[in-house]
């Protein structure tokens, strides 16, 4: 056959319009070369499906880099052995913003389109978002706020983060610490993460013989300007001003305004996520002796045994090298901390798919959380067993950095307190069979 | 009484950069006849301003507000030759192209600056007391600047040339134009003023507040309402308006619940539109 002919016979455009049709008929009918390359079949994808941007990203984005951490050690090491073989971790971030509409697009997103085998959410309002497409796929889903929880959502687990229940140990050491303070004033934004955690407040309070001096108040979440709510909180001269679950935006303000307005009693908070800076707009004597819930992981407490994160201190280095000190914040290390449970629970598997590694996590019905063993617990409160609780930190901040303080047994406290959280979950509408 | 005194005191501050900011909306759409839904984020860009030059670069705290009023108002320059002279006879395409650029702004903050709120050590510690409320140095600032701004623009507007080239386009455009007035010129001196006053605002209460990209969706909405009481296009509608909503939402806040207030400060938006469906100086006074 001549060259001509050829050319004749099979012009370029015919070449290119027939190679084409081929590989398409190639990639429906599932034959030819492999799908994935030979890399590709030795990486299982991850979802994170959080805030990266807008008012509620510093409980996203920090988590985010704190797994990049966690994958690129893990990594190094081999990958996580699942059924004799190893495969390296990559996490596919999807930014859902806190709104409920992205959060749903996202599941979807991150199960279909990247094939990811587990999917960590910060929760909260997002949760109803994701919660359909997580029934309908039984894809495995963690959220940091237990309240989440419910009987519906069987592939959900709160294996770290058991918000806002741990914040009963900040007022319960408060109480055994200083006995003087009777009193207490609280604010909170008006949404999911601020009533939760109000009705446990109360229920602490309560318990720990502090009287309310106003009824909690709530400021709508687009507040700029919390002069008013300060002004608000300190008229009844308490003993503690308690900010709640205030997300980061808030804390800072409200610290200032407190500062400012001339408070000078106790302050307790879930969180003083880049407390450096509130003391840079107050002083370190106003933030002196400061509550909180989360620690600074080059705290020399968590080198104990019976800490279960790995490498807290290193984890804690290699975290403000990568993105500075002032950058940590109370999510950064709790995503890398579920992950450790996760590739525990897949490893003992054999198996990545959701289901397994679901069984095999609450298999005894305790796991290794962060801060020690803890319980599958929450049948009471969420109505199935899928939090994880133990141990909790109480935080101080002393000397302008923050410092562990104890340890407190959070189903202890439940075991004598119950009631009262009931009660107050309750009264706010916030148990989870008043969840619409 | 010190309750009384401080929530007071608490407002005047609200009412202060409120008015700034209603103003400044109100000065573009009254010249312009454009709703720029970019206003919160002009505010947000003099904020930002501010923690760039002052908390970063360590310029004085004034000098850096001074360079936040002047970039902002460069900023409504370039929106004005580049957007709304085009579109100028679609109002609605102005609006839609004022969201295009509220989100191009949003996301070069998010580049220049990340995500997280910008931290902007205060100027001032100090603080005044008076009949036992509080009144810091930092809200000072904001209280004066905004008297100052405010009676500088209203002389400006009743005795100066531009102004009342600005005031007879607000009224009747092509007449103003049959008279020889460019309109735009008028329209670059409405932007700049209105833009640098969202600016100003940003950059003096940055301090006071958590700087994020996205802060100026929360802005936008409450000058909105303080336009809409006041009557859209007019100057001291919009000052009376911030004044009052400033007052009501801080009272109510203080004494009910900062959601109630929201609540309130809408309901009062729908009293005064069924009573007056012009706002409170809408049907009397333009620009």
């Amino acid at each position: 056959m001549s060259r001509k002919s050829l050319h004749r016979k099979i012009s370029r455009r015919k070449f290119l319009g027939t190679s084409a049709a081929a590989g398409a008929a190639l990639a429906a009918t599932g034959t030819g070369l492999p799908r994935v390359s030979f890399a590709d079949s030795h990486t299982i994808k991850i979802g994170f499906l959080a805030p990266l941007t807008g008012p509620v990203a510093a409980w996203g984005k920090p988590g985010l880099d704190g797994c990049l951490i966690w994958a690129d050690w893990v990594n190094a090491k081999g990958g996580v052995s699942i059924g004799g073989q190893s495969y390296n971790i990559e996490f596919v971030g999807y930014d859902n913003e806190y709104d409920v509409a992205k959060a749903r697009t996202g599941a979807t997103k991150l199960i279909k389109e990247d094939g990811v085998k587990f999917i960590m959410m910060l929760g909260g309002d997002t949760w109803a978002g994701a919660q359909p497409v997580a029934e309908r796929e039984g894809m495995l889903f963690s959220t940091l706020l237990p309240s989440d929880l419910s009987p519906d959502s069987t592939t959900l687990v709160a294996p770290c983060e058991v918000h806002p229940i741990y914040n009963v140990t900040g007022v319960e050491w408060l109480a055994e610490n200083k006995p003087e303070l009777k009193t207490a004033a609280m604010c909170a934004q008006d949404d999911a993460l601020g009533k939760p955690s109000v009705a446990t407040y109360l229920a602490a309070f309560e318990a720990a013989g502090i009287e309310m001096v106003d009824a909690p108040l709530f400021f709508d979440p687009a507040t700029t300007d919390f002069a008013p709510v300060m002004t608000r909180l300190m008229a009844g001269n308490p003993d503690i001003l308690c900010l709640d679950t205030c997300y980061a935006d808030y804390v800072h303000p409200l610290c200032e305004q407190a500062f400012q307005q001339g408070y000078q009693g106790q302050i307790i908070s879930c969180t003083a996520d880049f407390y450096q800076n509130i003391i840079e707009k107050t002083s370190e004597e106003f933030m002196e002796g400061f509550i909180f819930q989360f620690p600074d992981f080059d705290d020399p407490a968590l080198n104990s045994e019976e800490i279960n994160f790995v490498n807290p201190n290193e984890f804690y280095a290699e975290y403000a090298n990568r993105y500075g000190a002032s950058a940590w914040g109370a999510v950064s290390w709790e995503y890398a901390s579920i992950m450790d449970l996760w590739a525990d629970a897949a490893t003992r598997a054999g198996s990545a798919e959701p289901a397994a590694v679901l069984e095999a996590m609450k298999a005894d019905g305790t796991g290794k959380h962060a801060f020690g063993t803890a319980d599958w617990w929450g049948t009471e409160l969420f109505g199935i067993d899928n939090a994880l609780v133990g141990n909790w930190p109480v935080v101080a901040i002393e000397g302008g950095k923050a410092r562990i303080k104890a340890f407190k047994s959070i189903p202890a406290w439940w075991d004598q307190h119950k009631d009262l959280m009931i009660k107050h979950m309750t009264d706010l509408g916030q148990m989870w069979d008043q969840q619409g | 009484m010190d309750l009384l005194w401080q929530t007071a005191v608490n407002a005047s501050y609200a009412a202060s950069y409120m008015a700034l900011i209603a103003v400044g909306l109100v000065m573009i759409f009254g010249v312009m006849g454009v709703i720029n839904f970019a206003h919160g984020e002009l505010y947000m860009v003099g904020a930002y301003c501010v923690v760039f030059l002052y908390a970063q670069e360590s310029f004085p705290f004034l000098l850096a507000v001074a360079a936040g009023l002047v970039f902002v108002g460069m900023v409504g320059l370039v929106m004005e030759r580049t957007m709304f002279r085009p579109l100028r006879d679609n109002p609605l395409a102005g609006l839609i192209a004022s969201i295009g650029f509220l989100l191009i702004l949003q996301t070069l903050a998010v580049f220049g600056f990340g995500r997280r709120m910008g931290h902007v050590p205060p100027s001032t510690q100090g603080k005044l007391e008076i009949l036992g409320a509080v009144l810091t140095y930092q809200r000072l600032f904001v209280i004066v600047a905004a008297v100052l701004l405010l009676a500088a623009l209203w002389t400006f507007l009743r005795r100066s040339k531009f102004g009342r080239a600005l005031r007879a386009c607000a009224q009747d455009a092509e007449a103003a134009s049959l008279q020889g007035i460019s309109m735009n010129q008028t329209a670059r001196i409405a932007m700049f003023i209105g833009a640098a006053l969202a600016g100003v605002a940003g950059a003096l209460t940055a301090p006071l507040v958590s700087p994020t990209p996205y802060i100026g969706h929360s802005i936008i909405v409450t000058a909105f309402i303080i336009i809409i009481v006041g009557g859209v296009g007019s100057l001291e509608g919009a000052v009376i308006a911030a004044v009052l909503y400033a007052f009501v939402h801080t009272f109510v806040t203080t004494f009910f619940d900062g959601v109630i207030a929201n609540i309130v400060g809408l309901a009062l938006m729908l009293a005064v539109l069924v009573v007056r469906p012009t706002g409170l100086f809408g049907a009397k006074e333009r620009a």
